[in-house]
């Protein structure tokens, strides 16, 4: 359909108290646009964090360059191996004891997107601004939200979390200021009604009360949704069925989540809507991460997917250990084994979502081929606390610029703030150097 | 952090030095193992501003040989950028070497020295790092030139050992020639004391031949003593200015040396050095007591031909 005025980017379906966000549609192009005057897609980047380390033995191939058979713990990303870039070789400095002593965990969660050494104290702690928060301040007015912290594990701000290491260290990614980390949202249902809602926060209780009127935000806005509709093609009303279909699901899921809780426990401490499945909470969560990128809610998030030191147990796949005890295995085998499995079932969630990305269509291309998802952890081998060599990948093409489906070895010691200088660039958020970065990596672009 | 009342550890050693050139340098490696087995140093970064492959790959042996690692978790060797140099005959020979094993098979299981070098006094306590150079000044300039690295080195480094130039007269020394601008640049800008060793040092304590027949006897395979072999036809004696380097910074309060008043090394357009004293100069040299020779030459050859520390379980019974 071509029309002479394009619906603008950042249209929204309204209804009480709702505002629905649209993803990119073709009705947005304005007809008979030139490469020259088209709105340029924008580019997406998300954090996803993973604590204790892995099993390097599984994750790290035996070759460079363009990428084969993975390894075991990466075998999930098999079919997306052509999207996604593997590095070797990045190292995080800052991590490290540096004459600190004890606490490699809490070290390595504060320092991670922040490239500084954290001060050790449960008190006045002090780390650095994350970097996703310099490109947030530097692009966030083009998005309702600059940013969005998200995790699905405690986020207590307050105590001591590892060897005199305040939890503000281990339960944060993202740092506004040196001083002012910024807890992520746990609950599915809070980060819907952020996405969605008007910005009043319900309490447990209220939003109780609430749900046994509960309608879908979808039925508030349906009156706009019907407008909207008449005027697009049959393409765009597919992929706007597709979206609120999607959104639909994710209302439906957090509502079965919130009435499986309160038939186990209707006193349970754990965040109401939280469901105590880890793979549907983290699909609940990516879900919505989806639809932020699609709508263009926001183009920066963090995912601490479970906190450093964290001994939640892996039930779910017949492992009752704790999953830190686990990563101090002595190199035993069948501790090993176990943490191995961990790891497996992160990297199976995460291929889910990135498989979600895949298919999401935005222009000629798809969702993932405008973003720049990382995957990593603090620590490579979580047995002796190795801050070098950092599992990290990245998938996406950051805009159609990164030649993905290679493994990209680094030389030692170089610096993770490096990847982060390449990835500010990419965001439009340049900086002269971040942390203890030594330059950008090179060799990443398609040239 | 570092508390108050807290004892300092020895000295964490930086050591750049450009291996496989000559045997100096590889005694030299063996004498800094030496002292850190006896606990008089400690060694935080090694690099090689020989930009061959075969020369981090001798450091790595090296560093596998005293520390009984077997590659992971062991210290990252550091290697210059540059044209690689022709192989070494003697570094051919002792890699070529069943009874040595190395993980450096291509650049990238190296590090670039600069960030390598900085993490490391990152590590150090507060003046308690001693920095050794005995190659081209060219790694040390792209250390100060890294961003936020000037602060660390005054911080944490107590002293720059370089071994440089002849005094008081001499021709030109390759350490400098090689990279001119660097040499200028590093004795004009670094922001701690230097003491230079000059080529003199090194002729005046040849290491003998007959320690690496005699010394070195409790281990049927040695990598200094290998090297050593294939460098030469032997026996030859070999000088030592990059051991003086070693012995000086880890002993510093040792009379084997003497030092010149402050003054200022410069260096010459044809890589040939000089010094001018002045009060106000941060330069010294060393200077051979020639009544320590024969003490100077039994430490060398007791300490680099010492057997490596005994390895400490991992995880203790």
């Amino acid at each position: 359909m071509i029309t002479q005025k394009a619906l603008a980017r950042r249209t929204f379906l309204r209804g009480m108290g709702t505002a629905v966000a649209l993803p990119f549609l073709d009705a947005m192009v304005p007809a008979f646009a030139t490469a020259a005057t088209q709105a340029k897609t924008p580019v997406r980047m998300a954090f996803v964090y993973v604590p204790n380390g892995i099993i390097m033995d599984g994750w790290n191939p035996d070759y460079e360059g363009k990428l084969g058979a993975l390894p075991r713990i990466l075998k999930p990303l098999e079919p997306f191996k052509d999207d996604i870039t593997l590095f070797g070789n990045l190292t995080h400095n800052a991590g490290r004891a540096l004459l600190d002593g004890a606490g490699d965990h809490g070290r390595c969660c504060a320092s991670y997107l922040t490239g500084i050494q954290p001060r050790k104290t449960v008190v006045d702690i002090k780390a650095g601004i994350s970097f996703d928060q310099i490109v947030a301040t530097q692009i966030g007015k083009q998005t309702r939200f600059p940013s969005l912290e998200l995790g699905m594990e405690d986020s207590r701000q307050a105590g001591d979390c590892d060897s005199g290491y305040s939890c503000a260290y281990t339960n944060n990614l993202a740092w506004r200021s040196e001083t002012q980390p910024l807890p992520p949202i746990l609950d599915p249902r809070a980060l819907f009604e952020r996405l969605f809602g008007n910005g009043i926060v319900l309490s447990p209780e209220a939003r109780a009360r609430h749900n046994k009127f509960r309608r879908s935000v979808l039925d508030f806005v349906a009156d706009d949704t019907r407008k909207l509709e008449a005027d697009l093609g049959p393409a765009d009303r597919r992929k706007l069925d597709e979206y609120l279909t999607s959104i639909r699901e994710i209302e439906r899921q957090i509502a079965k989540a919130e009435t499986d809780n309160a038939a186990i426990d209707p006193h349970m401490e754990k965040p109401y809507g939280v469901p105590a499945d880890f793979a549907e909470h983290f699909k609940l969560m990516t879900d919505m991460m989806t639809v932020a990128f699609q709508a263009d809610l926001t183009r920066v998030i963090s995912f601490l997917v479970t906190h450093e030191g964290t001994s939640r147990p892996y039930r779910e796949i017949d492992i009752p250990d704790g999953h830190h005890p686990l990563t101090h295995h002595r190199n035993l085998p069948d501790l090993m084994d176990k943490v191995e499995r961990i790891n497996s079932y992160h990297l199976r969630q995460f291929a889910s979502w990135i498989e979600k990305l895949k298919a999401s269509k935005e222009g000629e291309g798809s969702l993932l081929d405008n973003c720049m998802i990382v995957y990593g952890a603090g620590l490579s081998d979580g047995n002796r606390h190795s801050h070098e060599d950092l599992p990290t990948l990245m998938a996406g093409r950051g805009g159609n610029y990164f030649k993905t489906g290679r493994r990209i070895v680094y030389r030692k010691e170089t610096p993770m703030c490096n990847l982060f200088m390449t990835m500010m660039d990419r965001m439009g958020a340049p900086v002269e150097n971040f942390g203890d970065s030594t330059g950008r990596l090179e060799g990443l672009d398609l040239a | 952090m570092q508390l108050a009342g807290q004892a300092k550890p020895p000295a964490g050693i930086v050591f750049d030095a450009y291996v496989g050139r000559a045997i100096d340098d590889a005694l030299a490696l063996s004498l800094l193992f030496g002292f850190a087995a006896k606990d008089e140093a400690r060694i935080a970064a090694i690099s090689t501003n020989n930009p061959s492959l075969q020369s981090a790959a001798y450091c790595d042996i090296v560093e596998r040989f005293y520390t009984h690692s077997s590659g992971f978790g062991g210290l990252p060797i550091g290697l210059a950028d540059g044209k690689p140099a022709p192989d070494s005959p003697m570094l051919t020979a002792l890699l070529a070497n069943p009874a040595y094993s190395t993980g450096i098979r291509n650049r990238n299981d190296t590090a670039e020295v600069a960030p390598l070098i900085r993490n490391a006094l990152t590590a150090q306590h507060d003046q308690n790092a001693i920095v050794i150079v005995t190659g081209p000044a060219t790694d040390l300039v792209k250390l100060l030139e890294l961003h936020d690295t000037r602060d660390w080195i005054v911080r944490k480094v107590k002293l720059l050992v370089f071994a440089a130039g002849a005094f008081p007269d001499g021709p030109a020394d390759f350490n400098l020639q090689s990279d001119i601008p660097a040499a200028r640049k590093l004795l004009a800008e670094w922001p701690t004391p230097i003491i230079v060793v000059g080529n003199e040092i090194g002729d005046a304590l040849p290491y003998p031949a007959s320690s690496i027949e005699k010394d070195f006897a409790w281990t049927p395979h040695h990598p200094v003593t290998d090297a050593y072999r294939a460098y030469h036809a032997m026996p030859y004696d070999a000088p030592t200015r990059a051991m003086a380097a070693v012995l000086y910074a880890v002993r510093p309060q040792e009379k084997y040396f003497r030092l010149s008043e402050p003054g200022t090394v410069t260096v010459l357009d044809d890589g040939r050095s000089r010094f001018h004293a002045s009060g106000a100069g941060k330069h010294r040299h060393l200077i051979l007591d020639p009544a320590e020779k024969q003490h100077v030459i039994d430490i060398y050859t007791e300490i680099a031909s010492a057997k490596p520390a005994e390895r400490k379980p991992r995880f203790p019974k």
